[in-house]
Order: structure tokens, then sequence, then C-alpha cells
């Protein structure tokens, strides 16, 4: 038994080591293909948001079109955290995971109970919502259009949070939610979250609280939301009120899709394509990039539905064939 | 002993009366049949008790504790299961992913955050899973995602999927309708089977004769919302109530 346990790890060992390998020399790299410092947290930041989305849309099945609020949100709060209270990262992120958690529990409780497009117009609606209130009825705390401004720089133990010191932490924190989101999938509540993709109503006759494990679901998806706009004011220490809006909902939802969902690995690679794409190819296209991104959007959508991961499955499957 | 008495229950559908003050007690152990035409009120008194419908009025106990008013899962988790009409699986997850989420939700009551199960500590959940696959014979197809499976195999794995929550009465709504002869045969083997085994009481409605009389001990008939007559098989075999009901009398044609 004890074999069959120590297997169970060795799966997660190489996914997550492989992420991490890859993910952790990105500086020595990524400059050769046309990154540059900076991109490189951006992206990191943007694959922790994916994972978190990933397990709402890809394995519940949930398609949520206003995740910017989690991400905005908990950037808010951690803006305000850094601003008002201390210039230390480590109570700004936890108060602004806590604030994405009960808001999610808040927005969550609202709109599971509808499922496909009405859930998906009703979180739109709150999305836009918290980002009309950013605007212009709290603008007195959040600087309304301008966003929130003159934040300090951000500290970790008389660290400056700058450079490849944000890009190190961005990345640890991204190598322990993969390996968590690994494993809450592989486990009898990733089960239950596929279940209800399935058959909600099956599941809830096999006597399983449904309505729990979708908040659950929810929430854990609005954590990695949290996490990832919480370390995207600490990577650049200005709260832009489009963190907060439909536009930053949207890209997740493109990311997740382009890269393949219900994969994990897909709406991450997803999320590196998308940056990858807007800041480096977007220069070489000149104008028109948004123009070449849509019909690659397009494309994939008609004739590969499940994303990159199934073009990678298909060429493989091709090369397999061709060896034999 | 009673596991199940349903009480003066009726329930109006914008004015049609589908159950008019419905009594029938299921004794424990029993396989008892709820025969009647199309219409009687079988399908309408199955989901008053999973608690899909609430009644007008009437009371529902099951193991003498009330049911009425219970969400779906809680009915479920006091030990009722129902098998569906149409049959209703977990279709693009495996066989065993189907039984091995009842076989959860059996270990782990109705909710429960066990993200970090390790393989020996899911082990019983599988093994449960596996043996009950076993006793339906869907062993073999353990691997194949749901869809994939013919329409008895279906039903079998719903079976399955109900037998490993671990119940105490199993509702199986029509669990031969459009099989083919064999298969109709195999699925009366199957349900005497689970019943000698675990002593699971059954309540199955069903219109073919042949399933109805080698299965039941007891048989209840309803018409128009009402029990008209129940007994034991050789007691319902020419009953005239029973054949007036199905086939209609000629005064109210």
């Amino acid at each position: 038994m004890n074999s069959a346990n120590s297997a169970f790890y060795k799966k997660d060992i190489l996914p997550v080591g492989a992420f991490a390998a890859v993910l952790l020399t990105m500086p020595f790299w990524f400059e050769y293909v046309g990154g540059y410092s900076g991109l490189d947290t951006k992206i990191v930041i943007w694959i922790i948001f994916a994972i978190g989305f990933d397990i709402l849309l890809g394995y519940m099945g949930f398609l949520s079109f206003g995740h910017a609020a989690f991400f905005g949100t908990s950037a808010y709060f951690t803006g305000l955290m850094l601003l008002h209270y201390s210039d230390n990262i480590l109570p700004a992120i936890a108060v602004g995971v806590i604030s994405a958690i009960i808001m999610a529990f808040i927005i969550g409780f609202l709109t599971l109970k509808r499922t496909g497009i009405y859930f998906s117009i009703l979180t739109l609606a709150f999305g836009e919502m918290l980002h009309s209130m950013v605007l212009s009825t709290l603008q007195d705390w959040t600087g309304g259009d301008n966003g929130l401004t003159g934040l300090p720089t951000p500290m970790l133990f008389g660290l400056k949070m700058q450079g490849d010191n944000v890009f190190y932490l961005t990345v640890i924190v991204a190598i322990v939610m993969y390996y968590i989101a690994r494993r809450i999938i592989s486990s009898p509540f990733g089960l239950m979250l596929k279940a209800i993709k399935s058959n909600q109503v099956r599941l809830e006759y096999t006597g399983v609280h449904v309505a729990r494990y979708k908040l659950m679901g929810f929430v854990i998806s609005a954590v990695y939301a949290g996490v990832a706009g919480a370390l995207m004011i600490v990577y650049e220490p200005y709260v832009a009120s489009e963190f907060m809006g439909w536009h930053l909902s949207g890209q997740v939802v493109i990311m997740s899709v382009l890269g393949g969902v219900g994969t994990l690995f897909g709406p991450m690679l997803g999320a590196a394509f998308m940056l990858y794409f807007e800041n480096v190819v977007s220069v070489t296209i000149g104008e028109q990039w948004l123009l070449v991104l849509g019909a690659i959007f397009m494309l994939t959508v008609i004739f590969l539905p499940g994303g990159f991961v199934e073009a990678g499955s298909k060429i493989k499957k091709k090369l397999m064939g061709g060896s034999k | 002993m009673a596991i199940l008495e349903i009480k003066d229950v009726s329930k109006n559908f914008g004015g049609l009366a589908a159950l008019g003050d419905a009594n029938l007690t299921v004794e424990e152990g029993t396989i008892h049949s709820l025969i009647g035409p199309n219409g009687a009120g079988k399908s309408t008194l199955l989901n008053v008790l999973v608690g899909l419908l609430e009644p007008d009025v009437g009371t529902v106990l099951f193991k003498g504790q009330p049911v009425l008013g219970k969400a779906p899962y809680e009915i479920n988790q006091m030990g009722l299961s129902r098998v569906f009409q149409t049959p209703a699986i977990f279709d693009d997850m495996s066989v065993l992913e189907n039984v091995a989420i009842a076989a959860y939700a059996a270990r782990d009551g109705a909710y429960a955050f066990n993200v970090f199960e390790t393989p020996s500590s899911a082990k019983p959940c599988i093994d449960l899973a596996k043996e009950t696959l076993n006793d339906v014979g869907l062993f073999e197809q353990r691997k194949i995602i749901a869809s994939h499976l013919s329409r008895g195999d279906k039903r079998r794995l719903e079976m399955a999927l109900c037998l490993a929550r671990g119940p105490d009465l199993l509702l199986l709504d029509e669990p031969t309708a459009g099989m083919a002869r064999a298969d109709t045969e195999n699925t009366i083997k199957l349900l005497q089977r689970i019943s000698d085994k675990g002593g699971i009481t059954m309540v199955i409605v069903e219109h073919d004769m042949n399933v109805v009389f080698s299965l039941s001990k007891y048989i209840s008939c309803l018409a128009q919302g009402r029990i008209i007559a129940e007994g034991a098989p050789d007691e319902m075999k020419g009953n005239p109530k029973v054949i007036e009901a199905y086939l209609g009398t000629e005064s109210e044609e």
C-alpha cells in the first residue's frame, strides 16, 4: 500500500518539476525569444489566475464572466493595505486574498443556483457592479478612474520587492498553487466537481450536497484569482481600475479556451501565449495584432475545440502513428 | 416491520389529482411492485418519495423518520436511492469513477473537503466500487467511458451507483423498459440476487407483468391516484379491479 502511495506522489513530481524548471530558468532564456524582464513575472501571475479559472470552467463546468471581481477586489485591498497599513507584502496579500474569498462566498451564493448562460450573465453583472462601484461610489478610497496610486515599494523582511525578487516570489507561489490544484483535481473532492459538470441531478440523488461543492469550487477558483490580483500589485505597485473590469474577465476566458480547458496545463499555456503575443509578437505584427489574435482564437475554437492541448495530442498521435 | 409508510398523500397538478389519499406500506426486506396504467400516479409517488415533488397533504415516513420537506441529498443520505426511468449516470466519466462517486458519498456523507486523499485511504471506496461493479456484471467494462455503454449496461451502471451508496430502500422506475427479452431476464436475476444478498428493500414500478410476478412479494395497483388493490402476487392475478384498471370498463368508455 505504501508503494502505491509513493507512486501516487511520484505522479505529480514530473509535471510539477517540469513546470518549476521552466519557470525558474525563465530569466536565462526568456530574452532570447524576445521577452523582457518583467513580462516573465506578469506571465507567471496570469498562469496562477488561469489555473484557478480552469478548476471552475474546465472541471466544474461553470463559465464565469466576472472573475475580475476577485482579481480586482484582492488587488484593491492589497493596494490599500500597502498604502495605509504597512509596506510589508504579507499582511497585504493576506487581506487581499481574504477579501476575494469573502467576495466569492457572496457572489457564489447568489449566482451558483443558476447554470449555463444565466450563471455567466449573473457573474458578469456582479463583476460590472463592482467595477462601477470602484469607479464612482467608492472613488474616495479607490481613486476612481485614475486607480490607486502612490503606493510605497512593497517590502518583504527588509527585501525590496522589485525585479528578480518579485519574479522568484511569484514563481514559488505558482509552483505551490499548481501542485495544490493537481491534488484537488485528483482527489475525491475533484471527482465531485467533475461529477457536477457531468450530471448535477444524479449527484444530488447520490446523496451529495451539490450546492456546497459548487460553492467551494467557486471559492477555490477565486482564491487563485485573488492571489494573482495581490501579486500583480506587488509586481507593479499601482491598482488600475481595469483590474476590476470585464475586459480582464474576458481575457482569462480566452486564454483558457485557447489553451484547452479541463487540463490545467492548457490554460497555463494559453496565459503564457496570450501575454507573449500581446507584448512581443504584437510589436512584429504592428497595429493589426488584435485582428490576428482574434483570427487565431476563432480558428482554434472552430477546428480545435480542445485548444492547444488538443493540437498537441493530435500531433503526438500522428508522430506515434507514423513511427509504427 | 414497515420501512416505508405513505399516509394520505395527495398531489394535484392544476386541478388534476395525480395522487388522491394514497396509502402504502412497504415491509422491510421485500420486493414491492407498483403497477397501474399510464397516468395512475406511480411516477408522481416516486417523485414525492425522493424529494423531487412536495405533496399537497400527507406524510411519508422512512424508517420512522419524516421525509417530506427534506432535500433530495438528505433523503438519499437517510438510505433511500432511486434508479431513474432513463438512466441517469455521469456520462463523460469512466464506469469505475461513476460508482466511486457513490462510494465516496457513502463514506464521507453529503459533503467533505477531502482534498488530501491517498491511494491507501481511498482503497476501501475503490474496492467497494469494484465489488459492486462485479455484482452487476460490469467489472470488465470499468475503464470505459459511461456514455459508450449499451442502454442495458447503463441501467446496470445506475443500479451499481445506487447500490454502492449502501441504501436500505431502492426505488426502481421501470428497470426493464425498452430492454430485449434476454436483458430483461438478466435484470430479473440481478434484482433477485441483490435482494437475496443484501436484504435491500425494493420498490419497483413496472409495466412488464413477467418482471412483476417473478420478483414481487407484494403488489400494489394504482389507478387514478389511488391504491385500488394490493396483495401477494397470487391474490393479484385475475383480480377484477386490476383488470378493470388496465382495460377499462364499458361504462367508462
